[in-house]
């Protein structure tokens, strides 16, 4: 999208200086507004147990399950509970997945002495096909099988499924269904280009240095120092950037106190502490042209347990004296120009790629908003805050822009619903790896990505 | 010509100081538009290479374009160098832009020299950064200071921090905060007082104020007395403080000699102008409070009482300390002013270590010569029967006792262990004698002398 536009003046400086060369205003950020209230946890008390966010998840949920139900089955499909099934009755039940799974680990399992077990080293998938599904709802459980995909699925997931009770007490599903695309919201984007920027995985006090320059090239862009006239002004219209977690790398997790004698380890400074040195110098060069929205993940020093709460302004005390830099928790929701922006950082995403057999991080992040929940697994497997109110991980209002972080590569999707939705599914790519970020196109929900790159010793292209 | 002036500039960078010119550090160096800079390199490869076609300079392009990459169109953005630039943009489908990038006398191998004379001139210009670029934002102006946090250090002064008032609090509750645990412990004893919420947003700016003062390895003890200082200013009126401050400005240079963490010392005088007489509420809360801590909160607690006691009454008044530890619905009125200056007391336990040190300069006013024996309030048990519930009650009362010169090493082992003292244990030992002023050497004196015999055979 910037080429078009920037190449007619493409070599315009490969010339000798010009009059006074043109500056560019930034285009003015108009209807900011954030809507990620219900992931910032004010008091945190972690003295309830987490069967109660189960509880409100499928309290929830269960009234648009059953309305989905009614059009998929028809209107007359009876709904029961689990208590009230009766062998032999086709009918339908909401309830929560849960999937026994064999290789998962247990913390249980680990320090249980009479198991003698070494610690399960991490897998990258933890599925098996003796994986058994099972759904739960307020008070009974009962087996699955049948027409569902017990690979695919992961526990949490709020569904419903049609069929009925076998005499082995195992309920035989004909058909299921999720919740499939939360309710639209209205749009009212703008009627220019506007552009935002979503990086992730900056990865900051690695011990590698490659993508450093390549990431000085992203801020120098966004910046508009690099570029020929054309791109500049192109450059101009980027309205902000997003940054989507694990701004540090993970090399910097640790000081190796576990495995080092104290004396060793004692003097030496966290590598964090150098590498949020680099990132508010960073982040100093862009919110001085353009307002930043930074996400913390999975390895940035914040809480572990999603939803994770904004980075301290203390940490980034040069960045955080302009008023453009905003330190957003994980997942992130915001109104930018009228379009709607709904994130994470990616644990969620990596979290159902781990046991599930889905591979595709997008296949994962387009299920994830056809079941309605950002993300099931927590806090089975992922770690989350014991939610006893409200979920606030259920997709209530379908976002324009849904993306996810720390993606293996990037892909992206426009979503046509019914009812003139239309969702860009962006999966974000890890900057530190592939030196590419995402450009979204506000007026169409477009996204490109753009690649740096410099030349090394081997100097391929 | 004055146009003409930049060529010899970038002549004399590249070959006779050998530099790597990058287009951004020329901009910055000449104080020119990124763009102009551009320019200004590439109208002096041209001039150069026309004059000397042997000219020994090296070039690196910025490429820019579209390209088809895995089934989508991609914008790529790519350093190059010279040789390699005519095969970059026949890759490109559309190409963007294409500029200078750097000029240097060398063939660069890989492209860290470039990253690096572009991170250096960039950490020399962190504050205008974005002065000579293409992009202006209007919307990117510093907050405003009370908003802003207290970053870069405000001048380190070992002085003390002035003025209560000059706190530009950070409302949010947002103060930077340097040990964790210390500050929890705080918050969580500090929970018990009633007005909390007033003093929070005011601990915040205290502290970071403080902190800002401090050595970066701050201790758990600065960040207590300055917070500590400012939940006292919420009670206490700008009057009250100045006065304090007054008084303990002479103590400072004291205060300075002991061997305290340069920290500590910091903190002492910023909770001196800040101790103030507390509410009764608070006083009881913080006996109660001291009688839970055992070990060296002893001394702590009777600093804490001399503190509340003192705003109301006279900075220099002194009380009797066991007296208000008993009472613990009487606080104030029980108290008749101790003899010893009280003026660096803070309210809470916490921040009594450091207090301490304020106040052993205040002993070492009051106490005459080097007295060898102190008193000294220690915290018992005492258990009696009451006949009245039928039932042993145990109390934890404070006691005066005289102690040894050399009682003072004692406590020194168990200063590092508990979290929250972190002050060396001279400081508790000059606040003892100071409450004892007629039998107490000076603090600071005794911290000088050598640790004597007698030491071992120790009074109890």
């Amino acid at each position: 999208m910037f080429a078009e536009q920037a190449a007619p003046t493409a070599q315009g400086l490969l010339a000798p200086p010009s009059a006074e060369p043109p500056t560019f205003p930034r285009v003015a950020v108009s209807g900011y507004s954030d809507c990620s209230q219900p992931f910032q946890l004010g008091e945190r008390s972690f003295a309830r147990q987490y069967a109660h966010i189960y509880a409100v998840r499928l309290a929830s949920m269960r009234p648009s399950l059953e309305r989905r139900a009614r059009s998929r089955w028809g209107n007359d499909i009876v709904v029961r509970r689990l208590s009230e099934l009766q062998e032999g009755e086709e009918c339908c039940v909401v309830g929560t997945l849960f999937k026994a799974m064999q290789l998962q680990p247990s913390i249980l399992q680990e320090i249980s002495e009479e198991h003698n077990l070494v610690p399960q080293p991490p897998l990258p998938k933890y599925i098996q096909p003796s994986d058994e599904l099972m759904l739960e709802d307020e008070l009974q459980r009962i087996k699955l099988e049948g027409a569902i995909d017990v690979q695919r699925l992961v526990t949490g997931t709020i569904v419903a499924v049609y069929g009925c009770e076998q005499d082995d007490g195992r309920f035989l599903v004909k058909d299921h269904c999720f919740t499939d695309l939360p309710p639209p919201l209205p749009w009212s984007g703008p009627s220019s280009d506007r552009f935002v920027l979503l990086a992730s995985g900056l990865g900051l006090g690695s011990v590698s240095g490659e993508a450093l320059l390549s990431t000085q090239l992203l801020v120098d862009v966004v910046t508009g120092q690099l570029g020929a006239e054309g791109e500049q002004s192109c450059a101009a219209h980027i309205t902000r950037v997003i940054l989507a977690g694990n701004l540090l790398s993970q090399n910097t997790q640790s000081r190796d106190t576990l495995n080092k004698a104290k004396y060793l380890t004692k003097k030496t400074q966290a590598a964090s502490v150098e590498a949020v040195k680099v990132l508010d110098e960073i982040l100093l060069q862009l919110c001085t042209s353009v307002p930043v929205d930074v996400m913390p993940g999975e390895f940035d020093p914040t809480n572990y347990t999603l939803p994770q709460q904004p980075l301290h302004r203390c940490m980034l005390p040069l960045a955080s004296a302009y008023a453009t830099l905003r330190l957003v928790t994980n997942p992130y929701q915001a109104s930018l120009d009228g379009v709607r922006f709904l994130g994470t950082s990616g644990q969620n995403i990596s979290d159902i790629f781990k046991y599930s057999s889905m591979d595709d991080y997008l296949e994962i992040l387009e299920w994830t908003l056809l079941a309605g929940h950002i993300s099931p697994t927590a806090p089975d497997t992922l770690g989350c805050y014991p939610f006893y109110k409200s979920d606030p991980f259920i997709l209530t209002e379908c976002p324009h822009v849904y993306f996810c972080g720390n993606a293996p590569h990037f892909q992206s999707k426009l979503l046509q619903g019914k009812e003139g939705r239309r969702v860009l599914l962006v999966t974000v790519p890890d900057f530190s790896a592939t030196q590419t970020a995402c450009l979204v196109n506000l007026r169409d929900l477009s996204c490109q990505p753009i690649t740096f790159s410099s030349f090394g010793a081997d100097s391929e292209d | 010509m004055a146009d003409e002036l930049y060529l010899e500039n970038i002549d004399e960078f590249v070959t006779d100081h050998n530099r790597v010119v990058t287009y951004k550090w020329l901009s910055y160096t000449l104080g020119v538009h990124v763009n102009q800079a551009k320019q200004m390199l590439y109208d002096y490869v041209e001039r150069r290479r026309k004059e000397n076609s042997g000219a020994q300079l090296h070039v690196t392009y910025l490429v820019a374009g579209n390209l088809l990459q895995n089934g989508h169109v991609c914008h790529k953005v790519a350093v190059v160098r010279e040789d390699k630039l005519e095969a970059m943009k026949s890759k490109l489908s559309t190409i963007a832009s294409v500029h200078v990038y750097s000029i240097q006398k060398a063939l660069l191998k890989d492209s860290s020299p470039l990253y690096n004379t572009d991170y250096d001139i960039v950490k020399t210009n962190l504050q205008h950064c974005s002065k000579f670029s293409a992009i202006r934002c209007a919307a990117a102006v510093p907050r405003t200071p009370p908003d802003a946090p207290r970053a870069p250090a405000p001048a380190r002064s070992p002085q003390r921090q002035r003025d209560p008032d000059a706190t530009a609090g950070t409302v949010n509750g947002h103060g930077p905060r340097a040990a964790k645990p210390p500050p929890q412990q705080h918050k969580g004893i500090m929970g018990m007082f009633a007005a909390k919420a007033a003093a929070r947003p005011q601990d915040t700016p205290k502290e970071a104020k403080a902190e800002a003062k401090e050595a970066p390895g701050v201790s758990a003890a600065s960040s207590k007395p300055p917070t500590k200082n400012s939940i006292m200013n919420n009670f206490f009126g700008k009057a009250a403080m100045n006065k304090l401050k007054a008084n303990s400005v002479p103590e400072q240079p004291k205060e300075e000699k002991e061997v305290v963490k340069p920290s500590v010392a910091v903190a002492e005088p910023e909770s001196s102008p800040n101790t103030v007489a507390e509410k009764p509420g608070k006083k009881t809360e913080s006996d109660r409070i001291q009688q839970k801590d055992k070990k060296s909160k002893t001394k702590r607690a009777d600093r804490s009482d001399d503190e509340e006691e003192r705003d109301p009454e006279n900075v220099k008044k002194k009380r009797k300390r066991i007296k208000q530890l008993l009472s613990d619905s009487s606080d104030e009125e029980d108290v008749p002013p101790s003899p010893t200056p009280e003026e660096e007391r803070a309210p809470s336990p916490l921040p009594e270590p450091a207090l301490k040190t304020e106040l052993e300069p205040a002993s070492t006013e009051v106490s005459a010569g080097g007295r060898k024996r102190k008193r000294k309030r220690v915290l018992k048990s005492k258990m009696f029967i009451d006949e009245e519930e039928g039932c042993m009650v145990t109390e934890k009362v404070y006691e005066s006792e005289s102690c040894t010169d050399s009682e003072d090493e004692f406590p020194k082992p168990k200063a590092p262990a508990p979290q929250k003292q972190p002050l060396l244990p001279t400081k508790r030992e000059p606040k003892e004698e100071r409450k004892n002023p007629k039998k107490g050497a000076a603090p600071v004196n005794r911290a000088n002398k050598q640790v004597s015999i007698m030491g071992f055979c120790q009074k109890k």
